[in-house]
């Protein structure tokens, strides 16, 4: 053992042979190590493309692009139209698509650009942009009439909230879209119940505002919208093609590569375009005749206000600027940003490079402020300098300048007026297109949050309305219409009974019923027209509540039904009366047509006319109605003749018998929900006892937005005449009715005077009315004491020259002066 | 701003200094210096004046001694039109500088309306008074007056000399006249349509300077003339 472990012990001696493989192991492993971190640190730096030896940086100086060549004047525009596939239009191809603005104009234009335009970036306006005209979304079958905006000011309702989707926001209102923002959806916005496949994005529609030509039809664009043509709708509304198919009839699988469809040339046609190949030269480019600044009767389209009282377009009155030879596009200027400078003090453009101030009231003419003395510079356009000769400085602090100069003089009420995006004027064709709904009041003159006084116009919303806590939220139209329709479709029922009569009226006459003092008549729409009666049997009192029918041939009014022997009855009228029962049965469904004359009663039995001798009086005239438990009921139901008396010529649609009927029927087939009707200002719902009760909301305040235009003369200024224009006892201005308008017939409307708007307090403002009686005197008064205390002054200074130039004596005598 | 801040500066320092000026004269001749003995004096004097005039009886002598001095002063009917001058004059001053100061829209609505009556009052009255008593005041008459005053009232701490205070009357008066003429004049003119914007805006700048030299006077014409 022992020596065992002396064996170990020399073992571990340390020789230089160990140390010197020691070493050699080290300096191995320092080697492998520094060779393995070279290698992984080249890799490194390879891998990581960094550039090892820094290059020198070479960049080119940023200029501002503006796409302009200097030149005045705008190029012949010869340019190859692009489909949307970018491939260029033949137009004599029988399978042309229509041509995209994206890739016809935006090789030259920033599309992209553009596209954050005014007119486009609906969703991305600034903060800073004042309120403008909503969207109206309205359904005159319903009564509602509902402002959407994506602009957040109070009581407009965003797309979002109303749950529209871009498809459906477009469909709504793309008549007045010019292409572009929703009309172009990204992927993430496209909802399952879009049809962009088939209808194609709505692309800009640039030729919309710059094409000069003639033919460029904003009727052609609302009719291509409306049959969701989207892609086609500004090749078609150019004038550059003929469109023809609705793509709203394909079914939701069809693509535009499908081409037309075989096998339907009648009904869902597919939309194809046919090119007018007189705009093409020899090479297939389109010579456009395009315009840098759009003519006003492009703007007009969509920018249009009239007064509904003005009976033809001779009467209408223009502005000032117009009148004086200005265009649209010389005050509100754009550049290839599309940011329209709007003219309004404060607006702060994002992305133009003009200056928004230059272009106000004020720049143009103020124009620049006198600096270091001098008068300064008048402003832009020949604009003339306004002397306000007499007005107080605070009407400047306090009213914009559109208040005194824009439009309509006040009246005793604001006037109605129609819009071309509320109530769509500007559209032509068969149909009568301008809607009476939304009715819009200006001028209103409004307090802004700036504390300055505008004259805006303003629309009350209304609409069917769930209560959600304190919120409410419309209720979709369909769903109301759904649950109440006989109330709703109340003149289209009598419109429908009415036309049942036909057979009953002479040749060239037609059935109609008196009401009051009014006629009704079936329209081609299906719906009630009236007229006024200068005579009617049914006036007053005793005429309350009964109808009488007529036919009608132009003016000429007599009774439906003569009087005849039911004993005698020619064949021919008894074959009419049968026609007549037969058209009525076939829409009464369980209810038993009839007709009464004398003793006898014609009713319908097993298909044949079956005329039967009644009990009790005879009838002193024949009458026709409903049969029930041998008694003859009237035509028309007690509650269609009190609601039409009640309706009778006014433009409201709805009464509050129909709004408490349709809140009844909302609360019985929703028993856990509660429903409210917002019309004219006020909430109307059923309270407990099962009577309307009305009460107020934020959600049924009006919606205003300043006016601008018709800018007046000078010369019809408010002031003009002096203070008194606006400030009497009798005030047009302050004392103005603003009665809210809705298409509820009801005594519970809001109503306020101008002054309340104003926030000015109307007491003061009566008062100080009457302080302008007596004015004319005020000044004499203060003139008078101004002349005798001057002349008392004058004689002081005079006295006091005179003592310190010596030229009076100062009291001293001649003598003591020697 | 200017305006409001240049106007409050000096309503105050006049009428610390006058006051100033009253506690000197309380001091026999030799004391009457400025120093900070006088003004430590003066504070303890103007506390207790703030003492005494938290009293209702302090005013009600006040206003005793106001009618005694427009009835010694102003003889028959026209102590009435100097009644109606003060009034008029007083709510005109405080309506106009109260919102001149705190209200940065200015003077409107009733104050305004208001404003506007008393206005016409207060020319009226200021005519009046101006045909009574300018003759008082004529330089001459003033000149004359003043050298035989034996107590000249007025003392000048800076100058340590005393004036006679029926200068400083003639002065507070013709300041007090012209500053009324230019106002009314201011009011007349921004009524009449014939000035335009900038004028208009000049009539405002001058109504509003000529209302302080207006309450300036006035103060001085409460030292030097109504208050013993």
């Amino acid at each position: 053992m022992e020596s065992l472990t002396e064996n170990k012990k020399d073992r571990r001696k340390i020789s230089w042979q160990m140390v010197g493989l020691a070493a050699g192991l080290l300096l191995s492993i320092t080697i492998f190590i520094f060779v393995t971190l070279t290698i992984s640190r080249l890799l490194e730096a390879r891998s990581s493309k960094k550039p090892v030896p820094k290059a020198p940086e070479i960049k080119l100086q940023e200029t501002e692009k503006t796409g302009w060549s200097g030149s005045q004047i705008s190029p012949v525009h010869r340019i190859p139209l692009m489909d949307e596939f970018n491939q260029k239009i033949i137009p004599a191809a029988s399978d042309s698509l229509p041509f995209s603005a994206r890739n016809t104009c935006g090789p030259c234009h920033n599309y992209d650009q553009i596209s954050q335009g005014t007119h486009f970036n609906f969703r991305l306006r600034p903060e800073t942009d004042r309120p403008t005209e909503p969207w109206v979304l309205v359904d005159d079958k319903v009564g509602t009439q509902l402002p959407v905006s994506y602009q957040n000011y109070p009581g407009l309702w965003s797309p979002e909230k109303l749950g529209l989707s871009a498809w459906q926001f477009v469909n709504l209102f793309g008549r007045n879209l010019n292409g572009g923002g929703p009309g172009e959806p990204a992927e993430k916005e496209i909802t399952p119940d879009s049809r962009w496949n088939v209808s194609g994005k709505l692309e800009i529609n640039c030729l919309g505002c710059h094409n000069k030509s003639p033919l460029q039809d904003h009727s052609e664009w609302v009719k291509q919208v409306m049959r969701q043509n989207f892609r086609w709708a500004a090749t078609a509304a150019s004038g550059l093609g003929e469109v023809v198919g609705m793509a709203s009839r394909l079914p939701s699988t069809w693509s535009v590569v499908d081409g037309p469809n075989p096998d339907d040339h009648e009904w869902a046609v597919a939309p194809q375009v046919k090119y007018n190949q007189s705009f093409f030269d020899s090479k297939n480019n389109a010579v456009l005749d395009l315009a840098h600044q759009p003519e006003d009767s492009r703007c007009l389209a969509c920018h249009s206000v009239t007064p509904r009282k003005v009976q033809t377009k001779a009467a209408v009155e223009r502005d000032v600027h117009s009148m004086a030879g200005l265009k649209c596009t010389d005050c509100h200027r754009n550049d290839l940003t599309h940011e329209m400078i709007r003219g309004f003090e404060g607006q702060k453009v994002s992305s133009s490079n003009l200056k928004a101030e230059d272009f106000t009231c004020a720049g143009c003419h103020l124009g620049q402020k006198p600096e270091k003395g001098g008068i300064g510079f008048a402003g832009l356009l020949g604009a003339p300098r306004p002397a306000h000769k007499g007005i107080p400085k605070i009407h400047f602090e306090r009213l914009s300048c559109t208040t005194c100069h824009s439009g309509p003089l006040p009246e005793k009420e604001p006037q109605e007026v129609y819009t071309s995006r509320a109530n769509r004027l500007g559209v032509f064709g068969k149909a009568h297109w301008t809607s009476e709904y939304p009715v819009i009041l200006e001028p209103v003159f409004v307090r802004e949050k700036d504390e300055k006084i505008y004259p805006e116009r303003m629309m009350w919303p209304a609409f069917w309305a769930e209560k959600k806590g304190k919120d409410l939220v419309p209720v979709e139209s369909q769903e109301i219409l759904k649950t109440a329709p006989e109330v709703f479709q109340l003149k289209e029922n009598v419109a429908s009974l009415l036309n049942s009569l036909l057979p009953l009226a002479e040749e060239g006459f037609y059935p109609a019923v008196v009401i009051s003092e009014y006629l009704f008549e079936p329209n081609a729409d299906g719906g009630l027209d009236f007229r006024s009666l200068e005579k009617s049997p049914l006036v007053g009192k005793a005429g309350q509540g009964k109808f009488r029918l007529v036919q009608v041939r132009k003016d000429e009014v007599k009774p439906l039904l003569p009087a005849f022997n039911p004993e005698e009855a020619p064949a021919e009228l008894e074959d009419k009366i049968l026609r007549a029962l037969q058209a009525l049965k076939s829409q009464a469904g369980v209810k038993e047509p009839a007709l009464e004359a004398g003793k006898f009663i014609y009713k319908i039995t097993e298909g044949y006319l079956d005329k039967a001798e009644k009990g009790g009086e005879p009838a002193a005239e024949p009458e026709i109605g409903w049969l029930e438990e041998e008694n003859l009921r009237p035509l028309l139901s007690d509650f269609q003749v009190r609601t039409l008396e009640k309706l009778n010529a006014g433009q409201e649609i709805l009464t509050e018998e129909q709004v408490a009927l349709v809140l009844e029927k909302l609360s019985r087939a929703n028993p856990q929900k509660e429903f409210a009707y917002v019309a004219a200002g006020r909430v109307f719902s059923l309270g407990k006892d099962g009577k309307l009760k009305v009460s107020e909301h934020p959600a049924a305040k009006p919606i205003s937005w300043p006016l601008a235009h018709n800018v007046r003369p000078a010369q019809q200024a408010l002031g003009k005449n002096g203070c008194t224009d606006c400030h009497s006892p009798d005030s047009r201005v302050f004392f103005g009715k603003v009665e809210a308008s809705s298409p509820l017939k009801t005594s519970w409307k809001e109503a306020k005077l101008q002054a309340d708007w104003m926030k000015t307090g109307t007491l003061f403002q009566f008062l100080f009315g009457f302080t302008f009686l007596v004015r004319p005197a005020f000044k004499l008064l203060l003139a008078a004491c101004l002349l005798l205390m001057g002349l008392i002054l004058l004689v002081v200074v005079v006295r006091i020259t005179g003592k310190i130039s010596g030229i009076k004596d100062n009291g001293q005598k001649p003598e003591s002066r020697r | 701003m200017i305006f409001g801040i240049t106007s409050f500066l000096l309503i105050v320092a006049l009428n610390l200094r006058l006051t100033f000026g009253r506690y000197l004269r309380r001091l026999p001749e030799e004391k009457r210096k400025i120093n900070s003995e006088n003004f430590k004096g003066y504070i303890h004097w103007i506390v207790s004046w703030k003492k005494s005039f938290l009293k209702l009886e302090r005013w009600d002598r006040c206003l005793d001694y106001l009618i005694a001095w427009g009835q010694k002063n102003y003889p028959g009917w026209t102590v009435w039109v100097f009644y109606a001058l003060v009034l008029s004059y007083i709510y005109l001053a405080l309506s106009g500088f109260i919102f001149a100061w705190f209200v940065p829209r200015g003077l409107y609505g009733f104050p305004l309306l208001l404003h506007v009556a008393a206005g016409a009052l207060f020319a009226i009255c200021l005519t009046i008074i101006l045909f009574i008593k300018a003759r008082v005041y004529l330089p001459e008459k003033v000149e004359e007056e003043a050298s035989k005053e034996s107590d000249y009232g007025f003392y000048c701490p800076l100058l340590h000399k005393s004036f006679p205070r029926l200068y400083l009357q003639a002065v507070a008066f013709w300041v007090f006249v012209l500053a009324g003429f230019l106002l009314v004049a201011s009011t007349l003119g921004s009524m009449l349509p014939y000035f335009n914007f900038p004028a208009q805006i000049f009539f405002f700048h001058l109504h509003r300077w000529s209302a302080l030299a207006s309450v300036l006077a006035a103060c001085l014409a409460i030292d030097v003339m109504i208050v013993e």
